[in-house]
């Protein structure tokens, strides 16, 4: 999360209001250069500026100081106050502002912030949600409109507005803390959100952090030197220790594992437990067993090969193929599997996946998809790649996070056993559209196939079958290769 | 005879077949009767807090737990049900450690699944052997949140406590810490509670000599 110092310009002076009154300000200094230049030599990764002349009077006022700092300074500069034509914005986003802050006409002109939307583009307008006693407020904040939290989330969603600041006008520059809840409105509902008003302290700072915020706006208590700039840029840095996993998938038929292409011409590639043990031991992080004959006669058989391998193996495993009600999961899950994956019941009968859920919970409910090119996106197909759907996968993706899924595996019937390769595109797409970990699944051939895949999209973890299986590749190889390429492993 | 509580959340045979790795005689129960008398007790646990506290409660369980005295260990849900509260389904729990659970942000893939680092804070017998930054697997949704919050997730009692000691009670009682997007506690202990957020059965080498130092407290 960003820590984001506040620079306010009344009468060309760096000052600070309290709740907004003008006439209850503090002068910190005469030269609001001198403070921006102090602020990029302290680490600020940008600045947040309002000519308070402007935001009062509803023209840029102070414009020729904000030009100052941007020559005198190079860390972004967000620039808000006054900006309610398309002129003012545009002479600001041409002379060095990276960032422009409007507000009053996201209620009074939403034409042209759609217009200045359309032109400028998401990434160089912010939207200011300034909310007095759950209004929100315009002009300065000296203006009230009778629009709501949830008015306004709605008029930026039909915009298109990604990012927004908010402030509650009744904590700001009193130093008594913020107004976490009304920012958490507005994380939930999907905004690149910067927060403000009341920061005060450095566990204010690190709330927001916990809760989402892209960023925290610190003014006054930056000033009276409650919070430093540093020490809190230090308490809120992106920390991450999640590696990528590395998954042999292990398709078993008669209480062997086989492997072919396409989803026939099976090979037998040995006995499961032994296989799985042995992958345990390279250092895979979890395994897949997929039984694939899937008759009633064989479930049975899987079962007893699922409670052997839980006694065995002590690294998490998720058992599928074709289980399709709550009693198959429950038999698998008593035998020891941890996580369950659901394919084509999944897609047949998506109130299934909800009813496991509500049951066992996200943590051990894993979508498999089958996805097959088609045009411009992909289709899903069932019963083991042989019918097709006219469901889209990327839709279906989405749905099955909503339904409460806890992962995705993703297997692309284009490269299933190719060994050209995954489908980067496919799992760009998807690892962007669902907030829930992915698998990559199919086409595996090479180290380097499994290193494109971590570095080119967002997946989590990645599955190989017999790659591993004809030792084509060795797990704790791969694994070294990743890690020499810094990609996050545990090795 | 360490026993293994079987309140009906989710996967209770793996922690069964680890200690059986380990040669370690144990029994899963819910009888209050073996829980008491056992040598230590496992507290493991998947699934919701909401669904978890209410057959805690119908089967007398929640009463007992803070009368044991042997080595105790809370696994995922069980370290979090440990916690006074929980924002999962606004559940009040059992008040062994005070802290309450919070959802990771939006921001953050959910859940929280993989294998992740623990950094080692403080000395604990738990973790005798094991080394600093070990890896360990996880798959959990809510984490134990030790920073005191302005809305009321914490006790009043513990916001008093905090400020006649000076520290936070919540944060003398972490051993491990884990980061994802920012840090939170994984290893905890308080007296004879002890309580991982990460899976130490399904934690590979690691997470067998974790279990093996707990079950040698219990001897």
């Amino acid at each position: 999360m960003f820590v984001i110092p506040a620079i306010d310009i009344l009468d060309g002076k760096c000052v600070r209001l309290a709740q907004g009154d003008f006439a209850d300000s503090i002068t910190y200094s005469n030269n609001p250069v001198d403070v921006a230049r102090d602020f990029e030599k302290q680490g600020a990764q940008f600045l947040h500026i309002v000519d308070l002349d402007g935001a009062r009077l509803g023209f840029p006022i102070n414009s020729e100081m904000v030009f100052a700092i941007a020559k005198s300074v190079s860390i972004p500069l967000h620039v808000g106050g006054g900006i309610r034509s398309y002129d003012s914005a545009k002479k600001y986003l041409e002379n060095g502002v990276e960032k422009i802050i409007v507000s009053t006409i996201a209620i009074e002109k939403p034409k042209l912030l759609e217009c200045l939307f359309e032109d400028f583009g998401n990434s160089r307008i912010t939207v200011s949600v300034d909310v007095k006693d759950g209004k929100v407020a315009t002009r300065g904040w000296l203006g009230e409109s009778t629009k709501t939290v949830s008015d306004i989330i709605t008029i930026l969603k039909r915009v298109g507005i990604a990012s927004v600041i908010v402030t509650d006008t009744a904590k700001d520059g009193l130093l008594k803390g913020p107004n976490f809840d009304l920012t958490k409105q507005f994380i939930n509902k999907g905004f690149e959100t910067v927060a403000a008003g009341g920061v005060s302290s450095l566990s204010d700072v690190q709330e927001f952090n916990k809760l989402g915020a892209f960023g925290v706006i610190i003014g006054k208590a930056m000033y009276e030197g409650k919070i430093d700039l540093q020490k809190a840029q230090k308490r809120v840095a992106y920390r991450n220790n999640l590696t990528k996993r590395i998954i042999p998938c292990l398709d078993v038929k008669n209480g062997r594992v086989v492997k072919g292409t396409h989803f026939s011409d099976l090979r037998d590639a040995g006995d499961p437990i032994e296989l799985g043990k042995r992958y345990c031991e390279l250092g895979a992080d979890e395994l897949v067993f997929l039984d694939i004959a899937a008759t009633l006669e064989n479930r049975k058989t899987f079962c007893k090969l699922v409670l052997k391998i839980a006694k065995e193996i002590n690294i998490p495993f998720t058992v599928g193929g074709g289980i399709s009600s709550i009693e198959d999961i429950t038999k698998l899950l008593n035998a020891g599997a941890d996580k369950i994956s659901i394919g084509s019941a999944a897609v047949k009968n998506s109130n299934f996946v909800k009813e496991a859920v509500e049951y066992f919970g996200s943590q051990c409910i894993v979508i498999s998809v089958d996805a097959k090119r088609q045009n411009n996106g992909w289709r899903i197909y069932i019963k083991g790649g042989t019918e097709e759907t006219d469901i889209d996968t990327i839709e279906f993706s989405k749905q099955m996070e909503q339904f409460g899924a806890g992962e995705l595996l993703l297997n692309s019937l284009d490269r299933d056993g190719t060994k050209k390769g995954f489908d980067l595109e496919l799992l760009k797409r998807i690892s962007k559209s669902v907030n829930i970990p992915v698998i990559a699944s199919s086409g595996a051939g090479s180290v380097q196939d499994f290193l494109d895949v971590f570095q080119n999209t967002n997946v989590d973890a990645a599955l190989g079958a017999s790659i591993f299986h004809y030792q084509e590749v060795s797990i704790m190889e791969l694994k070294k290769f990743l890690s020499k390429n810094n990609v996050p492993i545990r090795v | 005879m360490i026993a293994i509580i079987d309140y009906k959340a989710g996967n209770i045979a793996s922690v069964k077949n680890a200690l059986e790795r380990l040669g370690r005689a144990c029994v899963v129960t819910s009888d209050l009767k073996k829980i008491l008398s056992a040598d230590g007790v496992i507290f493991p646990g998947q699934g919701r807090a909401g669904a978890a506290m209410p057959n805690l409660r119908k089967t007398g369980i929640d009463k007992v737990i803070p009368k044991i005295t042997k080595p105790f260990l809370g696994i995922c849900l069980g370290m979090q049900l440990l916690g006074s509260y929980s924002e999962e389904d606004q559940t009040k729990c059992l008040g062994i450690f005070q802290g309450a659970c919070r959802k990771f942000p939006p921001t953050l893939k959910t859940p929280h699944l993989g294998w992740n680092k623990v950094e080692l804070t403080q000395e604990s017998p738990l973790i005798a052997g094991i080394p600093d930054g070990s890896y360990f697997y996880f798959v959990h949704s809510y984490y134990v949140d030790p920073v005191r919050s302005k809305k009321p997730l914490v006790s009043a009692a513990l916001n008093k406590e905090r400020t006649s000691n000076g520290v936070d009670a919540l944060e003398a009682h972490i051993v491990g810490k884990t980061s994802y997007g920012f840090d939170f506690p994984s290893i905890m202990q308080k007296d004879n509670f002890f309580a991982v957020q990460f899976h130490p059965e399904k934690s590979g080498a690691q997470g067998l000599r974790l279990l093996n130092n707990f079950c040698e407290l219990c001897l």
